[in-house]
């Protein structure tokens, strides 16, 4: 009976051993995804800000300005380039929408970012762009891999249309939570105007024909909680101008918008509450259930070996299989 | 040889087991309803 015990002991012990690098390294990269549906929405303000008035074409002082960020998993769009690069892809139609402080649409920036659903590395394929201009993403954006790294990243600046390294800068406590705090400063860079003007009547191709050319610059700020990738936090000190062309009426430059970005409040306790649990979920494949397999897995192995030990008490005969042979018989003279 | 046969029972369980569950994964949703804002949403 003991025997039994210790055999079934011993095949329970491996096969919670067995589970513990193969929930780590085999079913964590295939189970730990960004859900395809995944709905999010953010609200950054600036107070004060600094913004173009077009009816003067002068700068002022607002308030402030408010950005509503949208992200929307498409699930068809995902099902079919999943078929065809043969792998778990999220496609986030996205858009930055810019609200000044009478309520009025300021810019408004639609987006397509496609991605590896585990490893956050782009994915190319049609339709991939910022406000309808099509790019090729390299680096990472608004989302960093699982198990974020204390290095620094290729970030993806969809305003410049470029990648630049965002700097790793340190670990903090974020309101209860361990988190890497990152940097990027684009300098001020040439971009092109958005598709959507906020005055009617004017286009991008219109103020082109002026010889006006837009000018951007930011400094963008995230803390990272490294499990999930996701940031709690985000700032942006972010300064557009307007520069040279007949627009600006003999003037060199006039700023378009200015200001230090930040989340609201409601916001930051409710990224920070769903990070928590999503943190949660992570850490049992990368590290709670492989780790309690594996002390499982020695605790039933001890377990097993003891009651083997039990079942070969000294004095007791050998199994069948192990008994000496039986000697030689030898001859007799008569 | 039945301690042998006994390991390998659960080595190919646990094999199993992690294989059916990775193979199942989790259903795709669908894409939500909900709009790309352009207005201020009041909370979260």
């Amino acid at each position: 009976m003991r025997r039994k015990a210790s055999l079934v002991l011993l095949a329970l012990a491996v096969f919670c051993t067995a589970l513990s690098p193969l929930v780590r390294w085999y079913a964590f990269p295939r189970l730990a995804k960004i859900p395809a549906s995944h709905y999010q929405t953010m609200v950054l303000e600036a107070k004060p800000a600094t913004l173009l008035d077009y009816g003067t074409m002068r700068a002022k002082k607002v308030d402030k300005v408010t950005i509503v960020q949208t992200l929307k998993g498409n699930v068809e769009e995902s099902e079919k380039i999943e078929k065809r690069v043969g792998r778990d892809v999220v496609v986030w139609d996205g858009l930055s929408y810019v609200q000044g402080p009478d309520g009025k649409m300021v810019s408004k920036i639609p987006e397509r970012y496609i991605f590896d659903a585990h490893t956050q590395e782009p994915v190319h394929a049609a339709g991939e762009m910022v406000d309808g201009d099509r790019v090729k993403r390299a680096g990472i954006e608004f989302k960093w891999p699982f198990l974020t790294e204390k290095r620094d990243y290729e970030y993806f600046d969809a305003q410049a249309r470029i990648t630049a390294p965002i700097h790793y800068k340190g670990t903090q406590n974020f309101r209860g939570v361990e988190v890497y705090y990152f940097e990027q400063t684009i300098p001020w860079t040439k971009v092109s105007m958005p598709k959507t003007m906020p005055v009617e009547g004017i286009t991008p191709e219109s103020v082109a024909e002026t010889g006006t050319t837009r000018w951007y610059s930011t400094v963008r700020k995230f803390w990272v909680e490294p499990v999930t990738g996701a940031p709690v936090y985000g700032e942006e000190i972010h300064k557009e101008e307007l520069r040279g062309g007949t627009l600006l009426g003999g003037r060199d430059r006039v700023t378009a918008f200015a200001g230090h970005v930040k989340m609201r409040e409601d916001y930051i306790r409710s990224t920070v509450d769903l990070v928590s649990s999503q943190r949660t979920l992570v850490m049992l494949l990368t590290s709670y259930l492989p780790w309690g397999f594996l002390g499982l897995g020695a605790a039933l192995l001890t377990l097993s070996l003891v009651l083997e030990a039990r079942g070969r008490r000294p004095g007791d005969p050998a199994p069948a299989g192990q008994r000496d042979p039986a000697p030689e018989p030898e001859p007799v003279n008569v | 040889m039945r301690a042998l046969i006994a390991a390998a029972t659960g080595l190919a369980l646990a094999l199993a087991l992690v294989l059916a569950l990775t193979a199942v994964g989790s259903p795709p949703g669908k894409t939500s309803p909900k709009p790309l804002l352009t207005t201020v949403p009041a909370h979260p």
